[in-house]
């Protein structure tokens, strides 16, 4: 059975669970603090967020690394994931394709879009985008698996 | 072997992700790459795994340095593909490279990051780099 994950509200435990975890994200997680998250849309099976692309993430050129594209797409796609579950349920990266296709220099702001598509049995599947703010230019997409009710501990969030 | 270890660091010197990364190139032959643990690493604190875009992160920036080093020439990635094999620790990860294909215009790249001594597989990404 394939679940629409973009159907209906948000279910209220995870709404508050990503609040707090907004919250924690802003202040206390050292790699997101320095991201500066900022939310422009959470709904069911749907995240996007802008977000500073730190000069200590540069390339050899001067130009963001793409590893800090694939950090961000991961962390996004996570927390899309959430949104589209019904109860807290720990997550997982089963795996991540990100395709890189524009260039950004540091200081600038990207904006990461994502779409959870479905979720069938323990797995969810997202895919997405990132631009840049100013201009929306295209600067990657990607397209990850994740697995749902991993057999860590259900307290937190895996991003 | 040497030449090619100092042409890995001169890149990776260049790059300030390198340093955040914590990321070292160790001598052998093939050279091992690796990724000091810091706690900004930690993706999810409740589980204290390595985020996993850092690991990739890590994979890649080991492919590309290795490949630069091989071919003397620019290096872009195109893309990359990351499987998820295992849950990492909170510790340092080894890097282990091959080439797949390496043609005149493009490479095809695959790494393997490992915990615990290399007896962990805790992750695998293959990607595609324009050379030029």
């Amino acid at each position: 059975m394939t679940e629409n994950p973009s159907r209906g509200e948000i279910n209220p435990a995870i709404g508050t669970m990503l609040r707090s975890a907004r919250d924690f994200l802003a202040h206390e997680h050292s790699l997101f603090r320095s991201l500066e998250l900022q939310p422009i849309l959470i709904g069911k099976g749907k995240a996007e967020f802008s977000m500073a692309l730190p000069a200590s993430f540069a390339d050899a050129d001067g130009d963001v690394h793409g590893g800090l594209y694939t950090i961000i797409i991961d962390s996004i796609f996570g927390l899309c994931v959430f949104t589209a579950l019904e109860e807290i349920k720990p997550i997982a990266t089963i795996n991540l394709r990100t395709d890189y296709i524009g260039a950004i220099r540091p200081g600038d702001r990207a904006v990461c879009a994502a779409d959870c598509e479905a979720i069938r049995g323990d797995v969810a599947y997202v895919s997405g985008r990132l631009t840049a703010e100013s201009d929306g230019r295209l600067l990657a997409t990607g397209a990850g698996a994740f697995m749902v009710g991993t057999k860590g501990p259900i307290k937190g969030m895996r991003l | 072997m040497t030449d090619k270890l100092e042409r890995v660091r001169e890149f990776a010197s260049h790059a300030p992700l390198a340093a955040w990364l914590g990321f070292e190139a160790l001598a052998g032959d093939p050279i091992a790459y690796k990724l000091t643990f810091n706690e900004t690493h930690i993706g999810n604190p409740a589980i204290r795994a390595l985020h996993g875009g850092v690991i990739a992160a890590f994979l890649e920036l080991a492919m590309q340095s290795d490949l630069y080093a091989r071919v003397g020439k620019r290096v872009v990635t195109a893309n990359i593909a990351v499987d998820y094999l295992a849950s990492s620790r909170p510790e340092d990860m080894t890097g282990r490279v091959k080439v797949l294909r390496e043609g005149r215009r493009i490479a095809f790249m695959e790494a393997t990051g490992w915990q615990s001594g290399e007896t962990r597989l805790v992750a695998v990404a293959r990607a595609c780099f324009t050379l030029g």
